[in-house]
């Protein structure tokens, strides 16, 4: 058999590459922690795609300069990975919640956006949530943030975490739809 | 060093063994071979050259040559193939008496140590660091937290995968002190190749009181500065993930610190274990070990100082 | 003291004279009065009322109800002394003090404690409280931000108020004290967390704090001395508290004394039982793990304990010891023995000689596959191997489960009726560990567990036990776990509630269903009976679910996740359509 259609091959060859730069983004590793970059303000209006309400607090913001990224597989099985290490399942379990309310459910006491969630994470709410800030550094807690965000299926599917090797309790995170009201009974 | 064919122990004896006879051996058929192919090249060339035909006393003699060359091949296979029984079986039989128990538990990309003891209270953990009596055996029970890692020590043994959800064991002796390195042998993850550990090979009196040691606690601090040090280890994000014993650091996601000044290397053997490494190794891992789970912790100057010296203090 | 006072105690004397048979000698301060959650001392939780019977109990009827304005779950008795009904709610832990003698039935004070809401952080099982405690006019309570607090029973004033611990570390304190002399015995929670459990003599009078008994570390912290003598050569030694642990972790070992207590004036004994050991996975903690999970016996008045015996050593499943010991007078062997009842958590129903701490007799009273029962002659549990949790593997199959076969919920004994009525569940359990660190403040359990019943079992049961033949007499099941008290009374009924809002009374010798009343929220709380002033005997309940068995109502948890609630979630999926939340107390009487 010959090889001919060089040109076919060359186009179909550019073509697939071309394809396989989104998936770059979902793959990247950034090893470096995060500066705080002069002009965050350009770099908030990425993210108002999921803001439900005001920001609160210049969160917004706050999300873009210290690097969140939900889009980042790597982001969401580090926080995966540090929602175990720091105890997290004690009281919220997978989602399903115990001595904590649940997190994956629609409901959300003190707001879903990212920086919410940093906030409930970082400086403790009053009915018990323990504050962070000072022990969990501020990269990782944006991780655990956006984790927080993928039980409750509001991160992207093809960046959540799959099924992971642990007795299985919920369904795996990429598999789970943003929660409505109706869906947990 | 580490150098499988330096054999400290028994094991990695046997093993070398085999491999200096496989490597004679294939040396010799290798030169046998390539001696017969050259000679069968020139005698082609004499052949064509005379433009004749082989006569056939000549062709059984190509016959039996053939047969006797299998004959011997087969017969080196078999010799090969028993040596090699001999060595598994050498190496299953090590005399198991009055041998160390340690636990070894690898995580990506480090490695945790408990010594077991029948009584509760004498077990330790350490971290990085494998210190084994000479002349004893050592049985190591291996499990991965995990993915899938493996251990090899070249000098002592040959390699042993620690796979999630499986318990597996090796068993070794050093016969000569020394100090050898440990590496991973199963690709991990990004750090993989920075994953490498101490094993330190001592006389039993040394080990002993090397024990004696791990099972304390940490002193306390005495001068400002490691009291500082600790004050910011117990109120900062250290105590999230390592131990000291004898404070309130229970942490198991990273090594166990209790004598973490006693150890020759930072990070699973990425960076000598000095105090100017350990100040640029706590403010920022990444940067020697990138993708490792510890994370970055930019301290003002005073702050990693006290710090640093605080874990200098725990020897 | 004064004319009411003296007028209702005759009044009250009367009524006994003419309606109840002789008590046993561990009465209560009035025969128709409930002044602690178990009754009396021994812990009978037996009311030696006779005028509610299985011939009249069909026609009982809702007599008075009223809303405590908590939702979750109510898992106090009602105290009732003085002519006075005290009730502690959920968290705020709201005390209500209900006027006995007027027609409606008033409030004559409430108190609110205010505790720091912050404490709902470190509740385990849900924000609850087991009850109050009265004694020479003063009520005793405690909070969950770790508060003793001592109340003017007729005022409802503060007497005094004393903090036994910052529950930043995790502990909280859901217990119902005991009164004993002139001291307040109260014990702590937070096994959990990796807090170390203790129990504590506080002076009734002023607070001040006594004595206090650790459950881990070095003799002198647990209060072992010279009067010390274990029955069994295992738990002989010195320092035990330390030696069977690694380095360090008997100061985050748990142990908390978090359940109930019983007190012999003869012996002059206190017992109590220890939590179970953190972390929950036991691969962190090789060793005996003393003193968790074990039964304690000390004397009140410094704590010294006489004898003490760990019901599972180095356990593995989350078998607090902490269950009650009901103290009573059997016929073992054919002779007369001072002995206690421990239906413990791990399956097994205690007989133990509560002089030495011998075991008599431990017989399985739930299906257990974890352990092969009680070696009689080192007293040591034979424990399953295959049920040993492991790191990055399940196990499955883990009869009883981290639950226990009973968990807080108390039993009741009647006298009459020489049987034992244990209030308790058939759940099992699949369970994985992991490597878990101790950030203070913060769960320190190390596993992760679904709760199934077994094949073909209902998951709530009502056994009645014959301690002497050894043997269940009956049981009854129910759909969801039984996670209410007991009550056995003379007149020879047991009341009991369902986590779907019955609250029922069957016969106490065959465990016919003779009455049930749907209430508006399902029972987690302890039932009692009393005489009020008019001559009634009177049947009261706490509902308002909740408790770690209905957390996934009161907490409104996703049924999703099977791990949820420490996987009680996996086995509760079907609550939140049966009930919902809502405290409310009841009162019923004969019309």
């Amino acid at each position: 058999m010959s090889f001919a259609c060089p040109r076919t091959c060359v186009v179909a060859g550019l073509a697939a590459l071309v394809s396989a730069l989104p998936g770059c983004e979902r793959e990247a590793r950034r090893f470096d922690p995060v500066p705080i970059a002069p002009d965050a303000r350009s770099r908030a209006d990425a993210l108002t795609s999921f803001a439900a309400g005001p920001p609160g607090r210049g969160m917004t913001e706050r999300a873009a300069a210290g690097g969140y990224d939900e889009r980042n597989a790597y982001v969401l099985a580090q926080g995966k990975r540090y929602y175990r290490w720091f105890n997290c399942t004690g009281c919220h379990a997978q989602g399903g919640g115990g001595s904590g309310p649940p997190l994956m459910d629609a409901g959300w006491i003190y707001g879903k956006t990212p920086g919410d969630v940093f906030t409930t994470i970082m400086d403790g709410r009053p009915n018990g949530m323990p504050a962070f800030r000072g022990r969990i550094p501020e990269e990782q807690a944006w991780q655990i943030a956006a984790y927080v965000r993928s039980l409750s299926g509001l991160v992207p599917d093809d960046a959540a975490p799959n099924r992971d090797d642990s007795l299985l309790g919920a369904p795996p995170e990429n598999l789970r739809e943003p929660a409505r009201p109706e869906d947990k009974r | 060093m580490s150098d499988a064919l330096d054999a400290a122990g028994p094991q990695a004896a046997w093993i070398a063994r085999l491999w200096w006879i496989s490597l004679w051996l294939c040396v010799a058929v290798f030169i046998g071979v390539m001696g017969a192919l050259c000679w069968a090249l020139w005698r082609s060339h004499r052949t064509a050259a005379a433009g004749g035909d082989a006569p056939a006393r000549k062709d059984r003699a190509l016959r039996i040559l053939v047969g006797c060359a299998t004959l011997l091949s087969s017969v080196l296979l078999v010799g090969l193939l028993e040596v090699s029984v001999l060595t598994d079986r050498a190496l299953a039989r090590l005399p198991g008496k009055d041998a160390v128990a340690i636990h070894v538990i690898a995580h990506q990309w480090w490695w945790e140590m408990v010594y077991q003891d029948p009584r509760a209270d004498h077990v330790f953990s350490t971290a990085n660091e494998l210190v084994i009596p000479v002349g004893r055996p050592v049985v190591v029970t291996l499990e991965a937290d995990d993915v899938i890692h493996s251990f090899w020590v070249p000098n002592l043994h040959g390699k042993k995968d620690l796979i999630p959800g499986r318990t597996s064991t090796i068993a070794f002796r050093a016969d000569r002190p020394g100090r050898f390195v440990g590496r991973c042998a199963e690709f991990c993850g990004v750090q993989h190749a920075f994953m490498a550990y101490d094993v330190v090979a001592m006389p039993p009196d040394g080990y002993a009181a090397w024990v004696q040691h791990e099972r304390s606690a940490a002193p306390e601090p005495q001068a400002a500065a490691a009291m500082r040090g600790r004050e910011l280890f117990l109120t900062g994000s250290c105590m999230l993930c390592h131990a000291v014993q004898g404070t309130s650091a229970q942490g198991r996601r990273g090594p166990d610190l209790t004598h973490f000044a006693s150890r020759a290397h930072i990070g699973a053997g990425s960076v000598a274990n000095t105090p100017e490494a350990l100040a640029r190794w706590i403010e920022d891992p990444q940067k020697l070990k990138p993708g490792a789970n510890m994370p970055s912790h930019f301290l003002p100057p005073a702050d990693l100082a006290a710090l640093v010296a605080y874990l200098e203090t725990l020897t | 003291m004064s004319t009411h006072v003296q007028v209702m105690r005759y009044v009250r004397r009367l009524i006994a004279g003419v309606f109840l048979p002789a008590t046993a000698a561990m009465a209560a301060s009035g025969a128709g009065d409930w002044p602690t959650a178990a009754h009396d001392d021994a812990g009978t939780r037996f009311s030696p009322l006779a005028q509610i019977t299985t011939a009249n109990v069909a026609t009982l009827r809702l007599s008075w109800s009223f809303s405590t304005s908590t939702d979750k779950g109510e898992e106090a008795a009602p105290i009732v002394a003085d002519g006075t009904m005290f009730v502690v709610t959920s968290f705020p832990h709201r005390v209500l003090a209900f006027d006995l003698a007027s027609p409606e039935h008033r409030l004559r004070w409430s108190f609110d404690p205010r505790p720091d809401p912050g404490a709902r952080g470190v509740a385990c099982c849900d924000v609850v409280n087991r009850g109050a405690a009265y004694a020479d006019g003063r009520l005793f309570f405690c909070t969950l931000d770790d508060q003793v607090l001592a109340l003017d029973a007729r005022t409802g004033k503060e007497l005094w108020r004393r903090k036994l611990g910052d529950y930043a570390t995790g502990q909280s304190m859901t217990m119902a004290p005991l009164v004993v002399r002139d001291k307040v015995l109260v014990g702590n929670d937070g096994d959990a967390f990796g807090v170390r459990g203790f129990i504590a003599a506080l002076d009734a009078a002023t607070g001040q704090e006594r004595w206090r008994a650790y459950s881990t570390g070095p003799d002198a912290d647990v209060r072992i001395g010279s009067a010390f003598k274990p029955f069994y050569a295992s738990d002989r030694g010195t320092d035990l508290g330390v030696a069977t642990w690694p380095p360090e972790a008997w100061k985050i070992g748990g142990g908390s004394v978090g359940g109930w207590l019983s007190y012999d004036a003869q012996l002059d004994l206190l017992y109590h039982g220890t939590g179970s050991p953190a972390p929950g996975n036991p691969v962190q903690r090789p060793g005996a793990n003393k003193w968790t999970s074990a039964l304690f016996a000390r004397h009140p008045d410094a704590g010294d304990a006489a004898w003490a015996y760990q019901t599972s050593p180095h356990d593995r499943h989350g078998y607090d010891g902490s269950n009650e010991s009901v103290l009573v007078d059997l016929p073992i062997g054919g002779q007369p023995r001072h002995v206690l009842l421990h239906p413990d958590r791990n399956g097994y129903l205690y007989v133990i000689d509560r002089a030495t701490g011998e075991v008599l007799s431990a017989d399985a009273y739930a299906l257990v596959t974890t352990a092969h029962g009680v070696d009689p002659a080192t007293g040591a549990m034979r424990s399953e191997p295959s049920k040993e949790p492991a790191i990055d593997r399940v196990v499955r199959e883990i009869c009883p489960g981290s639950a226990g076969a009973k968990n807080w919920q108390p039993s009741a004994w009647s006298p009459r009726t020489r049987l034992l009525y244990l209030p308790h569940q058939n759940l099992c359990e699949d369970a994985t560990a992991f490597e878990v660190s101790h950030i203070g403040g913060t769960p320190y359990i190390g596993m992760e567990a679904k709760m199934h019943a077994p094949p073909g079992a209902w998951r709530g049961v009502l056994t009645a036990w014959d301690p002497v033949g050894r043997r269940k007499a009956w049981t009854l099941e129910e759909p969801f776990p039984i996670w209410s008290g007991a009550l056995a009374t003379a007149g020879d009924l047991v009341f009991y509630g369902t986590m779907d809002g019955w609250f029922k009374a069957v016969d106490a010798r065959t465990g016919r269903a003779l009455w049930k009343f749907r209430t508006a929220s399902g029972i987690v709380g302890q039932p009692i009976a009393f005489s009020g002033g008019d001559g009634h005997e009177y049947v009261a309940v706490l509902a308002g679910v909740g408790g770690w068995a209905g957390l996934v109502v009161s907490n409104d948890l996703d049924t999703r996740d099977g791990t949820a609630a420490r996987g009680f979630v996996a086995a509760m999926k079907d609550l939140p359509a049966a009930t919902s939340r809502g405290g409310m107390l009841y009162v019923f009487r004969l019309p």
